[in-house]
C-alpha cells in the first residue's frame, strides 16, 4: 500500500453560529488519508463526523485551516472550481440513495460522465457493473429496484469518474443487514480490487469494520486513530471513547 | 381552519403572488373596461346634455335604421325649411331655428385632416344665441361668408389662432376661412373628441350642399307651456314618416343611447379577451391548487390523524382558495384604475380616441368584479380541494405518500375526449347552425372553451410524445441538461398538460387571428385582382365618404379615361329583411369593374335605369327573386320604391352587396350622395404610375382628405387595416399569453421546491449552477413548446372551421407558415423567460441544505 495522501486535512475548524451560541464541530482536525485507503469516520450523533466529510469533499467550508484532495487546497477553489473538483475526483455515496428517478439504471451510473460531458469507458463501466451485480437491471428505474439494489446503483455511480476518492455518508443507514453487507462488500472490494480511496462516515461499528482504519471523533477532535479491528472490537473502541 | 388557510398563504408568499397573479389580470381587465366605458358614457352624456340644455323640444328626421348599419350610409334626409315655417306656426313655440351639424373636414395647418384618429368631424352652423351650446373664449360666432369658429380641442390640437386660415370641405373642394373664434361646449374643450367648424347659417348650407335644409330643428316654448304639450302640439302638425318630434331631454337621452348602442360593441370585444384572461387564470389556478395538494398530502394526512374530518379539510382548501381570489378581486379591481386609462391609450394608439377625462366608478364595477374574481378562483379550486379530502390518515406515516387515485380517474380520458367531442358539435351548431349574430359567435366562443377544456384534459397523454419530440433535439444539443429536462416534463404528464394547456389556449387564438387575418389579407388581394378592371382607386384617408365633387376633378385629369364611384348603403325589403345596397354608375361601372353574370350581360348592367334593380345570386337565391320579379323597398329616408330586377350578377370579389341600383337612385331615394371610393382607368398606353401621380396631386389640392391610389397601394391600404386590427388583438391576447408564462414560472417553482433533493444531490456530484439553470430553462421550453405546438394546431383548426360558412363569400384560406413558426419561437422565448427567475432559485440552493432537506 503506497502512503502517497489523497485526501489532508490541517487543523480543520468549522464553526457554527456566533458569540455565546457558537458551537466547534471541528476544532482542530488533522488527517492524511492515503491512496487506496478505506477510512472509516466514526463518533456519535453531534460529534462533527458529518462535517469532517462535508469539509473534506468541498461541499462545506471550513472556518480554518486546510484540506486538500489529490494534492489540490481546496480553500484556493472559488464555486466553480469546487464543482468540477468534486465532479472530475470526488464520487459519492448517499444514505437515501440519491438517484434520479427519471433516469434508467444505467443511466444513473453513467451521470456524472454526462454532466461532465465525457464519454463513458465502456469496458470500465461494465466491470464496475458486474462488479456491483446490476448488469440485469440496467434498464430500470430506480423505482423497480429495491434498496440494495438502489444503492448499488449509486456505488457505481461513484466509482464510474475513477474519482480520487469516493465520500460515503452512511451508505447503509437506509439498509436491512444483508443489503448492508452486500453493499459494505463492494465497497471493500472497490479499494481491494481498483485501488479506490473510500472514505466512509458510519455510526455502524459492523460497517466500521470492513475499513482498514478507524478515525473517531468526538466534540470536534480526532479521539482515535488507528486500524479497525473485528467489529466486536469496534464495538469496544467505541464504548472506551465514546 | 381559517387560521390554517391563513397561515398557509402567509408562509407560501410567492407561490400566493403568483397564483393571485392569474385572478389579477382579467378582473382588471372586467374592472377596467367597466370603467373606460362608463367614463365614455358619461362623457357623451353631458356632451347631449349640454347640446339640448336649452331646448325644450328638438325635431329630427325619422330614422328607419337604428344602429345595425355595418358601416353602411344610411342617413336619412334633412327637414325642408317648410317644416320649420310649419312648426314655428304652432301656438306657445316661442323660438324655432333650424340648425346644420353634418360631418366635413377640417384640415390642419398641413391641409391634413386635423383628426385622424377615428374621431368625427362636423361642419356646423351658429344657433340663436338661446340654442347655442358654444361659448366663445376668444373671438366671437361667424358672421361673414369668409368666417369661421373652432372648438377650443381642435384649435388647441392644431395650433390655430385668432385670424389664421382655417381650410374646411363639405361636399365640394376645400374652402379657406379666417378664424374669428374659439369657443368651449358647455364647460368642456371638446364635443366628446370630435372637431366642429363653425361658419354662418348660409356657409354651412353651402359648404354641404344642402338647399334650405337643416339636420335638426330646435324649439323653445313659450313660458308657461310645458314642452311635452309642446312636443305632442308639434307631433300633430309634422309627419312622422318625415320628423321625429321630442322633448329636449329625450333628445338627450335618445342621442346618448345611440352612441352607447355602438360602443357596447367595444364593452363587448374587451370583455371576450378579459373572459379569455379569467379563462387562462382559472386554468393556472386549478393547476397550482392540484400540486400544492399532491405535496401537502402529508400535511393533511396529519389533519386527519389528529382528527380533522374531511369537511375540515376542505375547508382549510377552500378557505385558501377563497381568500387568494378575494384578494386577487381586490387587487384586480384596483388595477382597473390603471387599465382603463391604459386601454384609452391603447385605442388612441390604433386610430380611436375616446372622449374619457376622469374616471366613473359605478357599484356594478366594484360588485362584478369582486365576485368574479373570488367565484372563479373557488370554482378553480373546487376539484383539488376535494381531492385534498380524500387523503387518508395513513399517509402520514409513509415515507412518499402520493394522492389516492380518485374513483373517477378511470373516467378521466373518455370523459376529456367527450368534452373535446362536446365542444366541437358547439361549435360547429354556432358556425352552421340557424343562430345568427351574437347568438352564433357566443356558441362559438363557448365551442372552444370547452374544446379548451377537452383538450387541455386529454393532452397529458400526448405531453410524452411531445416532450419527446421537442426534447430530443435539446438532448443532442445539450447532452444530459437536455436529457434530464426532457424526463422532468414528461415526468408529471398532468401537471405539465395543464401549465401548457393555459398557454395553449392563448397560442391558438393568436394562430387563429394570424390565420383568419392571413386569409382575410389574401380575399381582399384576391378579389381586388379579380374585380378591378381599373387600375387606379380614390377614397378618403379618414373613411369618410368621398366629396361628391372629386369625381369630376379625378376624371378631368389628363390620362383619366373612366372614372365610377360606388356607394354602399341599406334597404329594407318587404318581407325579405334588411339587405346592404349598393349604388353604381350604370354608364362606367363596366369600365373599371369585372361583373359575372348569372342571368344578364353587361348590357345589362349598362342599361340600369331607374326602376331597376340587379340581385346577387346568393340573395337571389335566398330569396327567391329573379329576373322579372318586383321588389318594394323601403330606403333609409323612409321613402317607398318599386323596382324591377332586370339581372342576377355573381359577384366573386364580393364588392356588390345583394341589391344594386344606379347612383341616381341613391342619391335621391337614399340620401347618399357621396361615393364611398371611386374607381378609374386610365388611358391604354400610359405609365400607371406618371397618372397616378398627377391625378394625386390635382385631386389632393381640392380634397386634401381624398388620396388616389394604384391597386396594389389599395391592397396595402385595406392590408394595414386588418394589420392594425390584428396588432391591438395581440396586445390584448398578450395578456393571456402573460398569465400563462406566469404558470409556468409557478410550476417551476413548485417542482424545483418538490425536486429540491435530487438538485442538491446533481450540485454533490459535480453538477455546475449553469447546468442546472440550463435543465431548468429546457424544461421551461419544452412546456411552453407543447403549449404552443397543441395551440398553433388548435387555433389552425379553429380558423378552417371558422372560415367554412365565408367560402361563399369568397373567403380564401391561407395558412402563414413563417408567422406560425414564428410563433413556436416566441413561445420558446416564452419559455425561456419563465424560466430566468425558477432557474436562478434552482442554481443557488445550497447543496448541503439540499441534501438534507426533508
Amino acid at each position: 500500500m503506497t502512503a502517497i495522501p489523497i485526501v489532508t486535512a490541517v487543523d480543520l475548524r468549522r464553526r457554527f453560529g456566533e458569540g455565546e451560541a457558537a458551537v466547534d464541530a471541528l476544532d482542530g482536525v488533522s488527517l492524511e488519508l492515503p491512496a487506496g485507503a478505506f477510512t472509516a469516520i466514526m463518533g456519535p450523533s453531534g460529534s462533527g463526523k458529518s462535517t469532517l466529510m462535508h469539509v473534506l469533499a468541498g461541499l462545506d467550508k471550513p472556518t480554518g485551516g486546510t484540506a486538500t484532495i489529490d494534492g489540490i487546497d481546496l480553500s484556493t477553489l472559488d464555486d466553480k472550481k469546487l464543482t468540477e473538483l468534486r465532479r472530475d475526483k470526488v464520487g459519492f455515496i448517499f444514505q437515501s440513495f440519491n438517484l434520479l428517478p427519471v433516469l434508467t439504471a444505467q443511466e444513473n451510473i453513467e451521470l456524472p460522465l454526462k454532466i461532465a460531458g465525457r464519454d463513458v469507458d465502456e469496458a470500465w463501466r461494465d466491470q464496475i457493473v458486474q462488479t456491483v451485480h446490476i448488469g440485469d437491471r440496467l434498464t430500470h428505474h430506480p423505482s423497480e429496484l429495491s434498496g440494495g439494489q438502489q444503492q448499488r446503483v449509486a456505488v457505481a455511480r461513484a466509482l464510474i469518474s475513477k474519482p480520487a476518492v469516493v465520500f460515503a455518508d452512511e451508505p447503509t443507514g437506509n439498509l436491512d443487514s444483508s443489503s448492508s453487507a452486500e453493499v459494505l462488500q463492494l465497497l471493500r472490494q472497490s479499494v481491494d480490487e481498483l485501488g479506490q480511496t473510500v472514505v466512509m462516515v458510519t455510526h455502524d461499528a459492523n460497517a466500521a469494520a470492513t475499513a482498514d482504519r478507524i478515525v473517531v471523533l468526538d466534540d470536534g477532535k480526532i479521539v482515535h486513530d488507528g486500524s479497525a479491528g473485528t467489529a466486536d472490537e469496534v464495538h469496544d473502541l467505541m464504548r472506551t471513547v465514546g | 381552519m381559517l387560521a390554517l388557510s391563513l397561515r398557509g398563504i402567509a408562509t407560501r408568499k410567492l407561490r400566493t403572488a403568483l397564483t393571485v397573479f392569474a385572478v389579477v389580470l382579467g378582473v382588471a381587465l372586467v374592472s377596467g373596461t367597466y370603467m373606460l366605458t362608463d367614463t365614455i358614457n358619461s362623457s357623451f352624456d353631458e356632451v347631449f346634455q349640454t347640446a339640448n340644455q336649452n331646448v325644450d323640444v328638438a325635431i329630427t328626421p325619422t330614422r328607419v335604421f337604428g344602429s345595425d348599419t355595418e358601416g353602411n350610409a344610411v342617413t336619412p334626409n334633412p327637414l325642408p325649411a317648410s317644416l320649420l315655417e310649419r312648426v314655428r306656426r304652432v301656438p306657445g313655440v316661442a323660438l324655432a331655428a333650424g340648425s346644420v351639424f353634418e360631418m366635413g373636414q377640417i384640415y390642419d395647418k398641413d391641409d391634413d385632416p386635423l383628426i385622424t384618429t377615428g374621431a368625427p368631424m362636423f361642419i356646423s352652423d351658429t344657433s340663436p344665441r338661446r340654442f347655442d351650446p358654444f361659448v366663445y373664449v376668444e373671438g366671437h360666432p361667424p358672421v361673414g361668408p369668409r368666417e369661421v369658429a373652432l372648438d377650443k380641442f381642435s384649435a388647441d390640437k392644431a395650433g390655430y389662432e385668432i385670424g389664421d386660415t382655417v381650410r374646411l370641405s363639405g361636399e365640394g373642394p376645400q374652402e379657406a376661412f379666417r378664424l374669428v373664434g374659439i369657443a368651449k361646449f358647455g364647460e368642456a374643450d371638446s364635443l366628446g373628441g370630435a372637431a366642429v367648424a363653425i361658419v354662418a347659417p348660409p356657409v354651412a348650407q353651402r359648404l354641404l350642399d344642402l338647399h334650405d335644409e337643416f339636420t335638426t330643428i330646435q324649439v323653445a316654448a313659450e313660458p308657461g307651456t310645458q314642452p311635452t304639450e309642446l312636443a305632442a302640439a308639434i307631433r300633430a302638425v309634422v309627419p312622422a314618416r318625415v320628423a321625429t318630434v321630442r322633448t329636449g331631454e329625450q333628445q338627450a337621452a335618445s342621442d346618448s343611447q345611440d352612441i352607447k348602442d355602438n360602443l357596447s360593441f367595444l364593452r363587448t370585444f374587451l370583455f371576450v379577451f378579459a373572459g379569455i384572461a379569467l379563462f387562462v387564470g382559472a386554468f393556472l389556478i386549478a393547476n397550482t391548487f392540484s400540486i400544492t395538494v399532491a405535496q401537502r398530502v402529508r400535511e393533511f394526512a396529519l389533519l386527519r390523524m389528529i382528527g380533522a374530518n374531511r369537511r375540515q379539510v376542505l375547508r382549510a382548501v377552500v378557505g385558501e382558495a377563497l381568500l387568494i381570489g378575494l384578494l386577487g378581486a381586490v387587487i384586480g379591481f384596483l388595477a382597473g384604475f390603471v387599465i382603463a386609462p391604459g386601454l384609452k391609450a391603447l385605442f388612441k394608439l390604433f386610430g380611436a380616441d375616446f372622449p374619457a377625462s376622469g374616471i366613473v366608478l359605478l357599484p356594478r364595477t366594484v360588485i362584478v368584479s369582486l365576485l368574479l374574481g373570488t367565484v372563479i378562483t373557488l370554482v378553480s379550486a373546487l376539484s383539488p380541494a376535494l381531492r385534498a379530502t380524500r387523503v387518508p390518515p395513513m399517509a402520514a406515516l409513509q415515507e412518499a405518500a402520493t394522492l389516492p387515485r380518485g374513483r373517477a380517474a378511470r373516467w378521466r380520458t373518455p370523459l376529456a375526449a367527450a368534452v373535446a367531442v362536446l365542444g366541437i358539435v358547439i361549435l360547429c351548431l354556432g358556425l352552421f347552425g340557424s343562430a345568427s349574430g351574437g347568438d352564433a359567435a357566443a356558441l362559438v366562443g363557448i365551442g372552444a372553451a370547452v374544446v379548451f377544456i377537452g383538450v387541455g384534459l386529454l393532452a397529458s397523454h400526448i405531453v410524452q410524445p411531445l416532450s419527446l419530440a421537442v426534447g430530443k433535439p435539446l438532448e443532442w444539443l445539450r447532452g444530459v441538461s437536455g436529457r434530464l429536462a426532457r424526463e422532468n416534463a414528461s415526468r408529471n404528464p398532468r401537471r405539465t398538460a395543464s401549465t401548457s394547456a393555459a398557454l395553449m389556449i392563448g397560442v391558438a387564438l393568436v394562430a387563429f387571428m394570424t390565420i383568419f387575418a392571413a386569409g382575410l389579407k389574401a380575399s381582399i388581394a384576391d378579389a381586388v385582382d379579380l374585380g378591378l378592371k381599373g387600375q387606379l382607386l380614390a377614397q378618403t384617408t379618414n373613411f369618410s365618404p368621398t366629396p361628391a365633387a372629386a369625381r369630376g376633378v379625378l376624371a378631368s385629369v389628363e390620362g383619366v379615361e373612366t372614372v365610377s364611384g360606388i356607394r354602399f348603403t341599406k334597404a329594407i325589403v318587404a318581407g325579405e329583411g334588411r339587405p346592404n345596397v349598393t349604388g353604381v354608375d350604370p354608364r362606367t361601372i363596366g369600365d373599371v369593374f369585372n361583373v359575372d353574370w348569372v342571368d344578364g350581360s353587361a348590357a345589362t348592367l349598362r342599361a340600369l335605369g331607374p326602376g331597376e334593380v340587379l340581385l346577387s345570386k346568393r340573395w337571389s337565391e335566398d330569396h327567391d327573386r329573379g329576373v322579372g320579379d318586383t321588389l318594394r323597398v323601403t330606403t333609409p329616408t323612409n321613402t317607398r320604391l318599386t323596382a324591377k330586377v332586370t339581372g342576377v350578377y355573381d359577384d366573386d370579389a364580393n364588392l356588390l352587396g345583394a341589391l344594386t341600383f344606379p347612383n341616381a337612385v341613391l342619391a335621391t331615394a337614399f340620401n347618399v350622395r357621396g361615393d364611398a371610393f371611386l374607381m378609374a382607368a386610365t388611358a391604354p398606353g400610359l405609365d400607371v404610375e406618371t397618372v397616378k401621380e398627377r391625378a394625386d396631386r390635382v385631386v389632393s389640392a381640392a380634397f386634401p382628405s381624398v388620396e388616389v391610389l394604384t391597386k396594389d397601394e389599395f391592397v396595402e391600404r385595406q392590408e394595414g387595416q386588418v394589420n392594425q386590427l390584428l396588432a391591438l388583438i395581440y396586445v390584448l391576447l398578450a395578456l393571456a399569453l402573460l398569465i400563462a408564462l406566469f404558470g409556468i414560472v409557478n410550476t417551476l417553482f413548485l417542482t424545483i421546491h418538490e425536486r429540491t433533493r435530487e438538485l442538491g444531490m446533481l450540485r454533490a456530484i459535480g453538477t455546475s449552477r449553469r447546468q442546472v439553470k440550463r435543465m431548468v430553462r429546457y424544461e421551461a421550453v419544452i412546456t411552453a413548446m407543447i403549449g404552443a405546438v397543441l395551440g398553433v394546431v388548435l387555433g389552425a383548426i379553429f380558423a378552417v372551421l371558422v372560415t367554412i360558412p365565408l367560402k361563399s363569400e369568397g373567403f380564401k384560406i391561407s395558412i402563414p407558415v413563417g408567422q406560425l413558426v414564428l410563433l413556436l419561437v416566441v413561445a420558446a422565448i416564452f419559455g425561456v423567460i419563465a424560466a430566468i427567475w425558477p432557474a436562478r432559485r434552482a442554481a443557488k440552493l445550497d447543496v448541503l441544505n439540499a441534501l438534507a432537506y426533508e
